[in-house]
């Protein structure tokens, strides 16, 4: 979980995390013409979300699982009184809605009916740097290689 | 007779440790005494009580400890308990060993500070202040003790007889 | 008969001083003209403050991107030297308090200097938290205050916390402890004053003090009671600070021996800037008598110690790194490891420096020497920046996955911010040398007819006439 607006930008969190997957903003990359990331005009900016806030100079950042989105679906479900769908969630994750041989499934892990919930159970998970006791809310399966046997 | 104050100046710790006892022996009421330096046995031969301000110190310690106990319970447990990274926020109990280096360093800075305060107060030093001793030469080498009496003439005796290098008579300074 | 000292020990006060002339010596760099010498080296440490705030402000202004920092490597030198000065500072509390406790007489003529580099050591590690910051300016966040965000309040459970109340508590403590020492001293510096200036600022700073018997009591058991208290407080902030890291899981970092490892390593740094620091104002406010070989040779066996403690820390994390089977700690420790690995220099500069130079102290006659004690001292701290810098970086750039193995490389303001706060700390020293009692005169005198030069010879004859 990261909350930009708190964050004074220490770097400990980066430093502790085993699997590097923090990125800190170590400049203004937005309204700053030494970098060009089609945010220094008001054409480039429409290029960009409008639901994700620009993250400031000295922020760090990581995945949030396109919090915004799930939240979206989330508060919709809600206001229409039901329960959010699994495939309402799968749709809400951009690399995982994107992934077209489904290598990449999203979901509500304590949903015991969810594709992700099923995935979860499965012989063949493991975490990287599991021994770490880190708990990570990705997990892999294992490549399955001695097929003959299987197919056996 | 009127009242005076009689200073008198030594030149030596030692003498004037004894001229202490010496006027004490004699029935003399000391009322003051002013030295460059802490003069060890001198309280005690001056019949001073024991200072209470470790004691304060203490007690502000504990004020310390209670008020970091305190913050940490309202703010962690009870006004917005949130779950970082799964550590317990349940009770305080749970959580406590995380707080001792709050609660330590809030105990030192509590009794440390508010018992210097009280040092300042109690001596009646602040910014500003005069300086208390009579004689500018007391906090470089000369011991001054001073002596409120109406009988001047023995007490200028016994400051010369227990070896003082200067004496002097004023009127009582009454302000 | 009272003041007596035994022969064995060696005179604290040389020549033949009375309570007068020790008021002169102390109350005379204060009150003359400085000299060349002086003005040369403020100007240089003036420049270099100027040349560092002007680093941070580029820093502040644009971005910790002007660092050498990256996404593996989160800290570098900015942490390093935050632990650095930070550690450096312990050894004027220790000198203050713990010697106090043990009552050794020693302390009494570097006490007062050695706060002093406390607490300008402390004014530099204290810059590097807020502008190490990506947001200095909402800096103030880590402090648990009320505020509009439905009372937003900190998480106490983090190590970055405690050594906000640490360092805050550590600081603010250590001057008033300085400052409570030095008013008897300001007291004598006023009442000596001829310019109505000076008379004015120096009442002022000495409160009216006068030196009553009963204000001296009080003032016996406060410093006591601070020494009583700053001593656990030496410990715990240093070991606060080693939390950072200890309480991590990366490897080299999560290790349970850091605690006592960065207590005795601050031990070990800041007496041996205390010792450059009085090699050089020994001589240059002509305080030979006051601060002897006695008085280096003791500091030196401080530091030949804790420096023995550092080195046995060492001994222990490799040990431990080859004992735990642990793939990740041969990343750090063997494979490639710190001492061949693409830091090596900086694992090498680190025993040469901590643990080979300073075993040259257990030789009498080098820790008897003021020029080898000012040499090693400068060798010591060195040996003690690449410490800080080893733990940081090496760790950092060969953590657990080696996809993000990188290597740091400082930029123009990572050593400018550095060389910065060198500066500001001189320049903080040196207009405390010009202004401020450098000894604690009022203590000193009371040790004067027990450990004065001339004092002891007269108590060796006075022995031989009465037999007792």
């Amino acid at each position: 979980m990261m909350a930009y607006n708190r964050c004074v930008g220490t770097r400990y969190c980066a430093n502790n995390c085993p699997y590097k997957v923090r990125r800190f903003n170590w400049f203004n990359y937005a309204h700053n013409d030494k970098f060009d990331f089609n945010m220094n005009d008001d054409l480039g900016r429409m290029v960009l979300n409008p639901d994700v806030v620009v993250r400031s100079r000295g922020v760090m950042e990581k995945c949030s699982f396109c919090i915004q989105n799930t939240q979206a679906a989330i508060l919709k479900a809600k206001k229409e009184g039901r329960r959010v769908s699994d495939e309402e969630f799968k749709d809400a994750v951009a690399c995982a809605a994107a992934c077209g041989t489904g290598a990449m499934v999203f979901g509500d892990v304590n949903d015991a009916e969810s594709d992700v919930t099923k995935l979860s159970e499965d012989k063949r998970v493991y975490r990287v740097i599991e021994e770490l006791g880190t708990k990570p809310n990705v997990f892999y399966h294992v490549k399955v290689k001695n097929r003959t046997e299987k197919q056996a | 007779m009127s009242t005076k104050t009689i200073y008198g100046i030594y030149g030596d710790d030692e003498d004037l440790l004894k001229a202490v006892k010496s006027f004490n022996k004699e029935g003399i009421a000391i009322k003051e005494v002013y030295t460059p330096f802490p003069v060890h046995g001198l309280d005690k031969a001056m019949g001073l009580k024991k200072t209470r301000i470790s004691d304060a110190a203490f007690f502000y310690g504990l004020y310390g400890t209670t008020l970091a106990t305190l913050m940490t319970w309202y703010m962690m447990n009870h006004d917005w308990p949130q779950d970082i990274g799964g550590k317990p926020s349940f009770t305080w109990l749970e959580n406590m060993p995380a707080f001792v280096p709050i609660m330590f360093e809030l105990t030192v800075f509590c009794a440390a500070h508010l018992m210097s305060l009280t040092f300042l107060v109690r001596n009646k030093l602040y910014p500003g202040a005069k300086a208390q001793n009579p004689d500018p030469r007391t906090t470089d080498d000369k011991f001054l003790m001073e002596i409120e009496s109406a009988d001047v003439d023995k007490v200028k005796e016994a400051f010369i007889n227990t070896g003082a290098e200067e004496v002097t008579v004023r009127d009582l300074n009454l302000a | 008969m009272s003041h007596y000292e035994s022969q064995v020990r060696e005179p604290l006060i040389i020549g033949h001083k009375t309570y007068h002339d020790i008021t002169e010596d102390i109350a005379r760099p204060i009150e003359n003209k400085s000299g060349k010498l002086w003005w040369l080296a403020f100007s240089i440490a003036l420049v270099t403050f100027l040349y560092g705030l002007g680093c941070i402000a580029y820093t502040i202004g644009t971005g910790i991107g002007v660092w050498g920092i990256n996404r593996t490597i989160g800290w570098a030198w900015d942490i390093t030297n935050f632990v650095w000065w930070v550690g450096i500072g312990h050894a004027g509390t220790l000198i203050s308090a713990v010697l106090l406790l043990f009552r050794q007489k020693w302390r009494m003529s570097i006490n007062r200097s050695a706060e002093a580099m406390t607490i300008f050591a402390v004014v530099q590690a204290a810059l590097f938290p807020v502008i190490h910051m990506g947001r200095p300016w909402v800096g103030y966040w880590v402090f648990p205050v009320p505020n509009n965000f439905g009372s937003f309040w900190v998480n106490f459970n983090s190590p970055l916390l405690w050594d906000v109340f640490a360092i805050a508590t550590y600081f603010s403590v250590s001057v008033v402890f300085w400052y409570m020492g030095l008013i008897p001293d300001f007291a004598m510096i006023r009442d000596r004053a001829k310019k109505p200036f000076s008379k004015k600022i120096y009442g002022i700073l000495s409160m009216g003090w006068g030196g009553k018997a009963k204000h001296w009591q009080r003032h016996e058991e406060l410093s006591l009671v601070l020494a009583g208290l700053c001593t656990p407080l030496v410990f715990s902030v240093h070991t606060i600070v080693s939390f950072d890291f200890a309480t991590s899981v990366i490897k080299g970092w999560h290790s349970t021996v850091y605690p006592p490892y960065f207590v005795a390593g601050a031990i070990f740094s800041g007496f041996a800037m205390v010792q450059t620091l009085l090699s050089v104002m020994r001589k240059v406010m002509h305080l030979e008598d006051y601060i002897t070989r006695q008085h280096i040779e003791l500091m030196n066996i401080v530091i030949v110690v804790t420096g023995g403690m550092v080195a046995v820390a060492y001994l222990t994390e490799f040990f431990v790194g080859w004992y735990s089977g642990s793939r990740y700690e041969d990343f750090t420790y063997f494979s490639p490891g710190a001492a061949v690995g693409p830091y090596w220099w900086a694992f090498w500069a680190l025993i040469l420096c901590n643990v080979l130079i300073p075993g040259l102290l257990w030789i009498r006659k080098i820790r008897r020497s003021f020029f080898w004690t000012f040499v090693i001292s400068i060798v010591v701290n060195t040996g003690m920046w690449f410490e800080r810098f080893d733990i940081i970086v090496i760790n950092l750039s060969r953590d657990y996955l080696p996809s993000g193995w990188t290597m740091f490389m400082p930029t123009f303001v990572d050593v400018g911010i550095f060389i910065g706060t060198n500066g500001f700390f001189f320049v903080l020293f040196l207009l405390y040398s010009r202004t401020f009692p450098v000894i604690a005169q009022a203590e000193l005198k009371t040790i004067l007819k027990s450990s004065g030069e001339s004092y002891k010879k007269h108590h060796t004859e006075d022995d031989h006439h009465h037999e007792h």
